[in-house]
């Protein structure tokens, strides 16, 4: 999310820097070729020559209506007494050599000042000298001075920029540079994001991709999370040390109450002893499944789906409970490459909820092309849609009591649910035509080939 | 009593279950001894030579699965496996470890009578001798202990020796994804390198072979992150 909103605004800010960049090179192209700045501060020397010969021949009484006449605001006349100040060398000389020569050649014998007007205290006037007005002194055969400033609206550096361009430029090229900083200072960050959201929490801990990062935080911070997935990984091994142990020693324990209650001298009392320890042991699977599940350690076998089911069925009709099958034709073909004990475990608890909660099972089996499509309807009074998706959660019951008298455990649907999703299928709860539940299954296919698709 | 009474020996760690288990089956008209584990177990058949063994997976020191290969391998009485693994059944009936039959811990006393009398039934079908290792798959026969392999329709294929291994591997174990980790420790009996990639390429040139004679069935798959699967179903061939 916040990186798709990055790219763009990144992208936005380059494209933008580049048209800056752009924009302002082409404008200095521009001033530089025409040599703009400095031209409009300049006049040329015929029109100098035809202001000294003016001001010569003209009487004094008209040379205050000629000042007037030209003085404009950014061409000021005006005549002093004295000689040009010749000796005055300035700081630099704002004419090329062949310009300078022509003036001075045409405005011979007479003697020409040429002062370049420097604006003190702009930023940068220290390396550019920014100059926007030249002053000629010229004197005039009659014995004034004549002094001409020429003054041009813009500001023009020594290189023959207006001011700023040059400020402008550097700017442009820091901006691109900081970002590209930036984004190479950033990017162990987003990678480490990636490698973090790749790791499987419950699988097996896989080394987080070398990530080189500049700065010591990101470097404490990419250690960090290597070390916390490590933890991670001796948590989940030994959890399932724990679950596997408790498996072998609570079995070990049944074993021993189940022969011992087979001198329980009440029959029914006997099968009823039986059917819990059987339900306990029911229990501890789904209770292990769902946890080999959610560490990726379930088997992959191929498994004939079919027969795994009428399997089950046939234990369910030996006992008297009224569950029926039908399936399409070639159904039986079906191959499912996956946990055999996870898949009966998870046949075996939907028929079971069925029976329990809905009287009767109704078992239909369709392959699909790619896919097999166990559904399982009920009697019973069906399953609210708000409440659907709640049952998913483990141990949920719709019933409030937890009571063990309806049976089942209440882990049943969330773990079934879950060990399909384990084998890349899917589980919904709709209803039946009856009004019942119906419990929808889809599971994959296996195709054979030398490359099929990942399982886990 | 016309008929000696079938000897029975029940191998088991824990002490109670032995307890309930022999005085059932002495009950039930079966001679019974018991073992705690495999040294005990050594010592009993040494004195006698029981019928069947009803052998717990899961024991300290030497493990139900060692003590069934090993006694496989010199013959052997019948042997029903106790597993307290529900997930691990199937790797018990396997044909990797030559168990007879299994029972899943918790049992009941007649259902493990049932089994005990079944096996003994087919034992005494089945003529002496250890059973013959001969398989076929696909249009394959292969014999495991003749290292031989064969089109059904008789053309031969010439394996090498670690493609032979390989197949072995594979015909013992069909039908379930196995890594390359599992591969190799079977084909060598040791840790396996990561970056080995033997089993790849051994895969792939008996890939080829396979399909010379049956270029339509893809008999091993490749399962991405997982490994490779033997598709077809072996049976056993007398």
């Amino acid at each position: 999310m916040n990186l798709r909103l990055a790219m763009p605004v990144r992208i936005g800010l380059i494209m933008m820097i580049a048209l800056f960049a752009g924009w302002i090179t082409l404008l200095a192209a521009f001033y530089i070729s025409t040599d703009g700045g400095r031209q409009a501060a300049l006049p040329t020397p015929e029109r100098l020559v035809a202001l000294a010969k003016v001001f010569e021949q003209r009487p004094s009484d008209d040379r205050s209506l000629l000042i007037g006449a030209l003085t404009a605001r950014d061409f000021q006349v005006r005549l002093t007494e004295g000689k040009p100040d010749l000796t005055a060398t300035p700081e630099f000389n704002p004419l090329d050599a062949a310009t300078f020569e022509a003036i001075t050649e045409q405005l011979a014998p007479r003697d020409v000042a040429i002062l370049p007007q420097i604006i003190e205290g702009l930023p940068g006037s220290v390396f550019v000298s920014p100059i926007n007005a030249v002053e000629f002194q010229i004197a005039l055969r009659s014995g004034e001075t004549l002094v001409v400033t020429t003054n041009s609206p813009i500001v023009v550096a020594s290189i023959g920029l207006p001011v700023g361009f040059g400020a402008a430029l550097v700017g442009t090229v820091i901006a691109l540079v900081m970002l590209i900083v930036l984004h190479r200072e950033f990017r162990p960050l987003s990678r480490l994001a990636a490698a973090v959201d790749a790791v499987d929490p419950m699988g097996e801990p896989a080394d987080l991709p070398p990530i080189r990062a500049r700065s010591p935080e990101l470097r404490a911070l990419i250690a960090a999370f290597a070390r916390l997935q490590d933890r991670l990984g001796v948590l989940i091994k030994g959890r399932m040390a724990l679950i596997g142990g408790l498996q072998h020693d609570v079995r070990t324990f049944a074993t021993r109450l189940r022969l011992r209650v087979d001198k329980i001298a009440d029959p029914a009392e006997r099968e009823r002893a039986t059917a819990d320890i059987q339900d306990m042991i029911h229990l501890l699977d789904d209770a292990l499944l769902a946890s080999r599940a959610g560490a990726n350690e379930l088997d992959e076998e191929l498994i004939d789906f079919s027969a795994l089911i009428r399997s089950e069925i046939a234990d369910r009709r030996e006992q008297g409970a009224p569950v029926e099958l039908a399936m399409s034709p070639s159904a039986d073909q079906a191959t499912v490459l996956g946990d055999r004990l996870a898949l009966r475990r998870v046949i075996a608890n939907l028929i079971d909820n069925a029976l329990t909660y809905g009287n009767s099972a109704q078992l239909d089996l369709v392959y699909a092309p790619d896919e097999i499509i166990l559904t399982i309807d009920d009697d019973g009074p069906g399953i609210r849609v708000e409440q659907r998706e709640m049952l998913l959660e483990p141990f949920t019951r719709l019933e409030a009591s937890r009571a063990r008298h309806t049976g089942g455990s209440g882990l049943g649907l969330a773990v079934a649910s879950g060990l399909v999703q384990a084998h890349l299928g899917k589980l919904v709860i709709s209803d039946s035509p009856t009004g019942g539940t119906r419990i929808l299954i889809r599971l994959p296919v296996f195709r054979s080939g030398p490359s099929s698709a990942q399982y886990t | 009593m016309t008929e000696p009474k079938p000897v029975i020996l029940i191998v088991d760690d824990d002490p109670d279950i032995r307890q309930l288990v022999a005085e059932f089956l002495s009950l039930e008209g079966l001679e019974v001894e018991v073992a705690e584990n495999a040294a005990a177990m050594d010592v009993v058949l040494a004195r006698i030579r029981p019928d069947l063994i009803v052998l717990d997976l899961m024991m300290p020191g030497e493990d139900g699965l060692s003590i069934c290969r090993r006694l496989r391998a010199s013959g052997g009485p019948a042997i029903l496996m106790l597993t307290a693994k529900s997930d691990e059944i199937d790797r018990v009936v396997g044909l990797e470890m030559g168990a007879d039959d299994y029972l899943v811990k918790p049992f009941g006393p007649r259902e493990l009578l049932a089994r005990i009398r079944a096996v003994l039934r087919r034992m005494t079908e089945r003529a002496n001798g250890p059973p013959s290792r001969r398989f076929s798959f696909d249009q394959f026969v292969i014999d495991l202990d003749a290292r031989q392999i064969a089109a059904v329709d008789g053309a031969p294929l010439s394996l090498t020796s670690g493609e032979f291994d390989l197949l072995a591997c594979f015909v013992q174990r069909p039908r379930r994804v196995l890594s390359r980790d599992q591969i190799l420790d079977q084909l060598r009996g040791r840790e396996a390198d990561p970056f080995d990639r033997t089993v790849d390429m051994l895969t792939s040139r008996l890939r080829r072979k396979l399909a010379e004679i049956n270029p339509e069935s893809e008999l091993i798959s490749t399962v991405r992150n997982s490994g490779y699967l033997f598709t077809p179903i072996v049976k056993p061939v007398s």
